[in-house]
């Protein structure tokens, strides 16, 4: 899974940042950062708070524009106005509040703003058909797709959100803090969805704080530190310790 | 792992769900037979054919004002300037007409436009001045009914060409015009909400700001589109009013507000926004004529419909806070409520 480094060509990077800035007023949140996914590959994006994680999450899925650098979508340059602009390039999202309407139930959910149209009227039969079906195939265990999602647990709901952007297509899945709120049983389930989401053709950022799950699902670990990338290694060789020190700034030595 | 249940396999929330959605809006049709039910025996005038035709007739203009507040309010917004507008549009379309040598179409045209205008400035301020549409439409409500006012220079016009009566006082077979024309309206208003991506729109946009942003849908559009259909509305209600007075004057109209307004409440759209729909209010604005119509036959002095409309406003937020579980009676206590 990991990337052939060094022998023959690399491959086109799925999404790519080159020297992206963000300030916002006087704090630099991001001084220059080049981040590329490549196909297939799933990625971890760590840094303690405040070291730019989000920002550079949100100007990949065009919640937020950058002030210089420039973005490049299967090697062609992007810009991004709006979510919307970044969904239609392939860019689909997890976010960490999930995004979810309370008050809808799950397949209207996962067809948020994409509602399938038959002569006029909303498709509902086959928006439960497809919603079923993509929950299947991601074993997701749901009571219904008609249960408005305000019924459901933190981990079910987390499992909506993931089914909303598997379904949605597109080359790059991002999940910010897919874990975050979830408890350790459905933190482990989400976890698995996650290895389960790699069989496709799917590259995949994971912003996380718990390294347990970065080095449970990540193919290869990037570290910001102050708005810079501090470093990224892949997860064969590396351990713990080795991200801790990058995270925090301490030098690699042995002695700890 | 197994796949999710079976689509037909309802769960028990889900069908709490369902049975309450049911008794929600089938609560307000249950009341409103209850309440012809007690007017029927209270007074023999009440249960005829005319009498009841004619809290219908009643019921169409300010139907038509409640539907377009009712779309606003589930899009996550409020309108309280519609009973202006239809002021305004009814002042206007009149002085259109009169001042034109009697040219009905230009001034339905005339009337429909302003009142467009005025639910696009409603749209406009809130969405891009980032004013609170209370007060955007508060200041709407204002600046309608003054200008209501100024058009006909406070004087009351009339005597409009037979073809404008019509959308008024005309009938098909014993069913006035405005009653079929409030039907149409409520009928097109409930398909476009339940049966199209824009009513999936509107109720997602009321349901979460954040998540239909982040969906992508276009919010902007969302919006502007309900404060103009409310606006349009209200202008088609103006001339269906100044239609069946044949008449036309800023003050026509004047407590339609509070009966709108009283008409979604009761009929259980959210104050909230992201949930309710126009059926709920079409029993509520027949529930409002009711009320208005029975305190007549039971010779009750007029100025207490008001009175009585605010009263139950009040009633059916408290049985409808009850319902949802958010409020039990002891509550309502001071002393006893749960820390």
């Amino acid at each position: 899974m990991s990337l052939a480094v060094g022998s023959g060509p690399q491959p086109q990077p799925v999404v790519e940042a080159r020297g992206v800035t963000k300030a916002y007023g006087h704090v630099q949140a991001l001084g220059g950062v080049d981040f590329a996914v490549y196909p297939g590959e799933t990625v971890a994006l760590v840094g303690d708070n405040g070291a730019g994680k989000s920002t550079l999450i949100k100007i990949l899925c065009g919640a937020l524009q950058p002030d210089s650098g420039r973005l490049y979508v299967g090697g062609e340059e992007a810009h991004f106005a709006s979510p919307r602009d970044a969904r239609l390039r392939g860019i689909s999202v997890v976010y960490q509040d999930l995004a979810l309407v309370e008050n809808f139930d799950v397949a209207h959910n996962v067809f948020l703003g994409r509602a399938p149209v038959r002569f006029g009227r909303v498709d509902r039969r086959r928006m439960a058909q497809e919603t079923t079906t993509v929950l299947t195939e991601l074993t997701v265990e749901l009571p219904s797709v008609r249960t408005p999602v305000r019924f459901l647990s933190g981990g079910q709901r987390q499992a909506v959100a993931i089914a909303r952007a598997v379904h949605q297509g597109g080359r790059l899945l991002i999940m910010d803090e897919p874990t975050a709120a979830l408890g350790v049983q459905e933190g482990t389930k989400v976890l698995q969805l996650i290895e389960g989401l790699k069989s496709r053709d799917l590259a995949i950022v994971v912003v996380s704080h718990n390294l347990e799950h970065v080095f449970a699902v990540a193919d290869r670990i990037v570290v910001l530190r102050g708005g810079k990338v501090a470093g990224s290694r892949a997860k064969a060789g590396s351990t713990h310790s080795d991200i801790v020190h990058m995270i925090v700034g301490a030098d690699v030595g042995g002695a700890a | 792992m197994t796949g999710i249940a079976h689509r037909s396999a309802r769960t028990n929330a889900e069908t709490r769900e369902a049975v309450k959605r049911f008794f929600r809006t089938g609560s307000i049709f249950i009341a409103l037979a209850l309440l012809w039910t007690a007017l029927a025996f209270a007074s023999p005038y009440f249960f005829t054919q005319q009498n009841i035709l004619n809290i219908l007739l009643q019921s169409s203009t300010v139907g038509i004002l409640a539907a377009g507040v009712t779309l606003v309010l589930i899009a996550g917004e409020i309108d309280i300037s519609v009973a202006s507008v239809q002021a305004l549009a009814a002042t206007v379309s009149a002085t259109v007409i009169i001042t034109h040598d009697g040219s009905v179409a230009l001034g339905i045209a005339a009337g429909i436009l302003v009142a467009v205008v005025a639910g696009s400035l409603n749209g406009y301020a809130t969405i891009y001045a980032r004013i609170p549409s209370f007060i955007v439409t508060l200041a709407m409500l204002g600046i309608a009914q003054g200008a209501a006012f100024l058009v006909t220079g406070g004087q009351a016009i009339g005597e409009f060409p037979h073809s404008y009566g019509v959308l008024g006082q005309g009938k098909v077979g014993p069913v006035p015009v405005p009653v079929i024309i409030a039907g149409a309206v409520y009928l097109v208003l409930h398909l476009l909400l339940s049966q199209t991506p824009f009513g999936l729109n509107v109720y997602a946009v009321g349901g979460s700001r954040n998540a239909s942003r982040l969906a992508g849908l276009r919010i902007e559009r969302t919006i502007m589109t309900v404060f103009v259909i409310s606006g349009a509305l209200s202008g088609l209600a103006g001339i269906i009013l100044s239609a069946r007075l044949d008449a036309a004057h800023g003050s026509f109209g004047a407590s339609d507000l509070l009966d709108a307004v009283a008409a979604v409440v009761i009929g259980g759209t959210s104050l909230f926004g992201g949930a309710g729909g126009v059926i709920g209010t079409l029993g509520g604005v027949v529930i409002i004529s009711t009320i208005r119509n029975g305190l007549v036959l039971l010779n009750v002095e007029a100025f207490w419909t008001q009175v009585v409309v605010g009263g139950v406003i009040l009633v059916a937020v408290l049985l409808d806070q009850m319902f949802k579980g958010e409020l039990a009676p002891r509550d309502l206590v001071p002393g006893l409520r749960r820390a």
